[in-house]
């Protein structure tokens, strides 16, 4: 770690900022600064403003109320350019490559005139800069054809192109393995070392642990304080971010008798998995635990009609019809995806629409929309489900990643006739406190009679959220944990094969998924 | 430059050629250095403003309102380019036209940055208070246009106009300076994705109002040749909001901005007017040059599709294999 002495000067500034969206405040008063030298963490759950943060620093966003200095000049208006002049570099999450254009024209662009080469030796010119950074990739390709991870680490590479005083990085490892992440950070350390002042915004906490000078928590919009990094632990961090302890994050299981068996799965088969059997009884939720892509996806979807599948299953009594997903969709099995943004929602179209649309035929008269019923119908949904939204005519893209999942969930709350509740990774992206509301809402379905299988790669999730935890491995199910001995630990040594009689850790292979 | 690139190019000249060739055969009209060099001149409206509608498609806009600007300035140059004045009264009255083309960019550009209307919608209130304020100024056609200025217009140097020169000069600079320079690539770069290249540090709003301004001045240049061509303050407006579309879009460009080339432009706007000079020397009635225009853009924007069009059912047949496979 760098050790910015303490008379090292003050780099990024913002003082007493705010800044609202519509009635949210995505920020409110927030200060905080950057020295020269210093790797400051800046972490928050989604949705807590930090990236509103970075965009007012950068520029990007006009602030309603505060100011920024950068290298003690003050940014007098919201412009990237002038954060630019002024010494600011900044690594977009979200890139912010012109995709059609190739990665020579891009890292061009990104440089400020009295660095830029003579055009005619643009390509050469970012060779060699490419080079300086041990980044190899094509110069003449597309930026837009480039893999995620490439990508990032060239986000990263065009902000330090222009020599800034301070460095903003975005989530610069969301699409980065392990060896990569370790190269960017020996690469930020040597920046910091050379005296740039970097601010580091993401939500991997050991890995902010590792890195940062000092961290500042963001919750809700409001700052919760700046702590050295050495006298903090993920623990610590959480209760700052949400606000609570982390013991409470899973609401109480209901005292459930032994019940009917709703769903019945026979022999079920597709291309990666099984033959798997099965019964989940009424109100029971049931976890599909397993390394990443050993089938339970496509079992998933094969139950839900998505994926092709041989073996038979039956719902309430009657045969499942798996053909295609109508046939499981009329029997009331409703399969929540994963993939939020292209398979569930329609992200331009209001919460309103995305809620109501399965239902629309029962909030009409003769084929007529009752637009009143409709809106009595999603308000009330929306605060049973504590959807943090403007108005239910917000369009869906843009809320946070939380926020569109529970939208999601409304529909299986809206319909009557749902049996089973097929959900895939139901928390991936969501932030703590959203996640409660989405398991207290998985309960409350639970409680009415509904049998719930959770597909999710988060062993504390299953845990905390299921009534039993299957383990799948190749396709099969290899181990049912239930009752006292349903834990994250037993689940992880389940998964990773460490129990009495199975492979050890090393054998388990993915790759056959 | 890539297949992508060159393919307007390469269409439109064959068209151009093979349209040329067919009417050589069958008319001794056509090959004349009388009908090549009006020919050549005719197209000088259509071309200026088609170069004028690249830049706004560059940016990723439309500017619809160009046809009533272009009127406008034929009416306002019967005022100020009247018949008996000398040239230092012509010199301010030519000034005027150009300034009512910079105004009207400077507007245009103003509704589009500042007041966030989409350019199409914002071009289209414009056209309307144009051609009102056209129809004001000039009821009916009326004054004729100083014939020194139309002369000077149309001078050229055997059958080639002067004009002609000049804008195939002004097109290749222009390209040059759209694949070649810095500010060329930023232009590219905006029309392309303007979050991107906002982030990226760069004057976006700047760029934008600039292509909405040359545009505008453009076509009020195109307003002279209109000018020189009815010769008469006339408030009729021609279709050359479609046509300059049309051409910028038979010459390569975007409609979703980023993409195109002047050159390419100036080609199929030759490649329209030479089927407007064509289809009269066959006495054929000029519907058809409209149903050949229109179906001639359709097959034209399949075709520079085709190599992404190739790229897909190739990406589709090992799904078809698959597939199959799994049913055997």
């Amino acid at each position: 770690m760098s050790n910015p002495g303490p008379e090292s000067p003050v780099v990024l500034s913002l003082r007493g900022v705010s800044k609202a969206f519509g009635a949210v405040h995505a920020l409110r008063d927030v200060t905080f600064d950057c020295v020269a030298g210093e790797i400051h963490a800046l972490v928050g759950e989604n949705g807590s403003g930090k990236s509103t943060l970075l965009g007012i620093a950068s520029g990007f966003v006009r602030p309603d109320a505060g100011g920024v200095e950068i290298g003690g000049r003050h940014l007098r208006r919201a412009s990237p350019a002038q954060a630019r002049r002024l010494g600011l570099g900044i690594a977009y999450q979200t890139y912010s490559h012109v995709e059609d254009l190739c990665v020579a024209e891009n890292l061009y662009l990104a440089v400020p005139h009295d660095v830029q080469p003579p055009y005619r030796r643009m390509s050469e010119w970012a060779e060699a800069k490419l080079a300086d950074f041990n980044l190899s990739v094509p110069v003449g390709a597309p930026a837009g054809s480039l893999s995620l991870a490439e990508r990032q680490l060239l986000e990263v590479v065009k902000a330090l192109l222009a020599r800034p005083k301070v460095l903003l990085l975005d989530e610069p490892t969301t699409a980065l393995g392990p060896e990569d992440v370790e190269r960017l950070h020996a690469l930020v350390f040597e920046q910091s070392r050379a005296g740039v002042a970097i601010a580091y915004v993401s939500h991997r906490l050991p890995e902010i642990l590792g890195i940062a000078d000092r961290i500042t928590v963001l919750r809700d919009g409001v700052g919760q304080g700046t702590y050295e990094a050495a006298t903090m632990s993920e623990e610590s961090l959480v209760a700052l971010m949400i606000g609570r302890p982390l013991e409470h994050a899973f609401p109480e299981r209901s005292d459930r008798k032994a019940g009917e068996v709703l769903l019945s799965v026979s022999q079920l088969q597709g291309e990666r998995f099984g033959p798997i059997d099965l019964e989940v009884e009424k109100g029971e939720i049931v976890g599909i635990a397993g390394a990443e892509g050993n089938g339970q996806v496509q079992f998933l979807r094969a139950l839900a009609g998505v994926e092709q599948s041989t073996g038979s299953a039956t719902c309430n009594g009657a045969p499942l019809d798996m053909r295609s997903p109508l046939g499981p969709l009329r029997a009331g099995v409703v399969l929540l995806s994963g993939n939020r943004g292209s398979d569930a929602l329609f992200p331009v179209l209001s919460v309103r629409a995305n809620t109501t649309i399965q239902v629309l035929r029962s909030l009409g008269r003769f084929g007529i929309l009752r637009r009143g019923l409709e809106r009595r119908t999603v308000d009330e949904v929306g605060q049973k489900l504590r959807i943090r939204m403007a108005s239910i005519e917000q369009p869906v893209q843009s809320l946070s990643g939380g926020n569109q999942q529970k939208v999601s969930l409304t529909r299986p709350f809206l319909r009557g006739d749902v049996n089973v509740i097929l959900a895939e990774e139901p928390t991936q992206g969501v932030d703590v406190g959203a996640r409660f509301d989405i398991y207290d809402a998985m309960r409350t379905k639970a409680a009415q009679g509904v049998a719930t299988i959770v597909k999710s790669s988060d062993p504390l999730e299953l845990a905390g959220l299921c009534d039993r935890v299957l383990v799948i491995s190749r396709g099969k199910i290899i181990d049912e944990i239930r009752g006292d001995e349903l834990g994250e630990r037993r689940i992880v040594e389940a998964i990773v094969g460490s129990g009495v009689g199975r492979p050890p850790a090393g054998a388990t292979d993915v790759s056959t998924a | 430059m890539k297949l992508r690139a060159w393919m307007p190019l390469a269409l439109m000249t064959t068209l151009i050629v093979a349209l040329g060739a067919y009417a050589t055969v069958r008319q001794d009209a056509f090959l004349t250095k009388y009908n090549l060099g009006n020919l050549l001149l005719t197209m000088m409206p259509l071309a200026l403003v088609a170069l004028g509608q690249t830049t706004a498609l560059l940016v990723g806009g439309f500017d619809v309102s160009v046809a009533a600007l272009m009127t406008m300035c034929v009416v306002t140059a019967s005022f100020t380019l009247q018949p008996d004045k000398s040239w230092t009264t012509l010199l301010p009255g030519a000034i005027v036209l150009i300034g009512v083309g910079l105004a009207t960019g400077v507007f245009n550009a103003t509704l589009i940055r500042f007041f966030r209307l989409p350019s199409i919608i914002a071009t289209l209130g414009t056209l309307s208070i144009l051609e009102g304020a056209s129809l004001l100024l000039r009821d009916h056609p009326e004054g004729t246009i100083n014939p020194d200025v139309i002369s000077a217009l149309t001078a050229s140097v055997g059958f080639v106009p002067f004009a002609f020169i000049g804008v195939v000069v002004l097109a290749v600079l222009a390209d040059a300076w759209l694949y070649r320079s810095r500010p060329g690539l930023a232009l590219r770069a905006v029309g392309l994705h303007e979050v991107s290249s906002r982030r990226l540090g760069m004057r976006t709003g700047r760029t934008i109002l600039l292509a909405f301004v040359a545009c505008s001045v453009l076509a009020s240049i195109a307003g002279f040749y209109l000018a020189s061509e009815v010769q008469i303050g006339s408030p009729i407006i021609g279709n050359y909001a479609l046509e300059s579309i049309a051409a910028a879009v038979l010459g390569g460009a975007s409609l979703a901005g980023g993409k195109g080339s002047f050159v390419g432009t100036l080609v199929a706007a030759l490649f329209l007017t030479e089927i407007d000079n064509v289809l009269p020397l066959f006495q054929q009635p000029t519907e058809y040059a409209e149903m050949t225009i229109g179906g001639l853009i359709l097959l034209a924007l399949v075709l520079y599709q085709a190599p992404e069009l190739v790229g897909r059912f190739r990406a589709a047949w090992p799904g078809v294999g698959r597939l199959r496979a799994r049913d055997g």
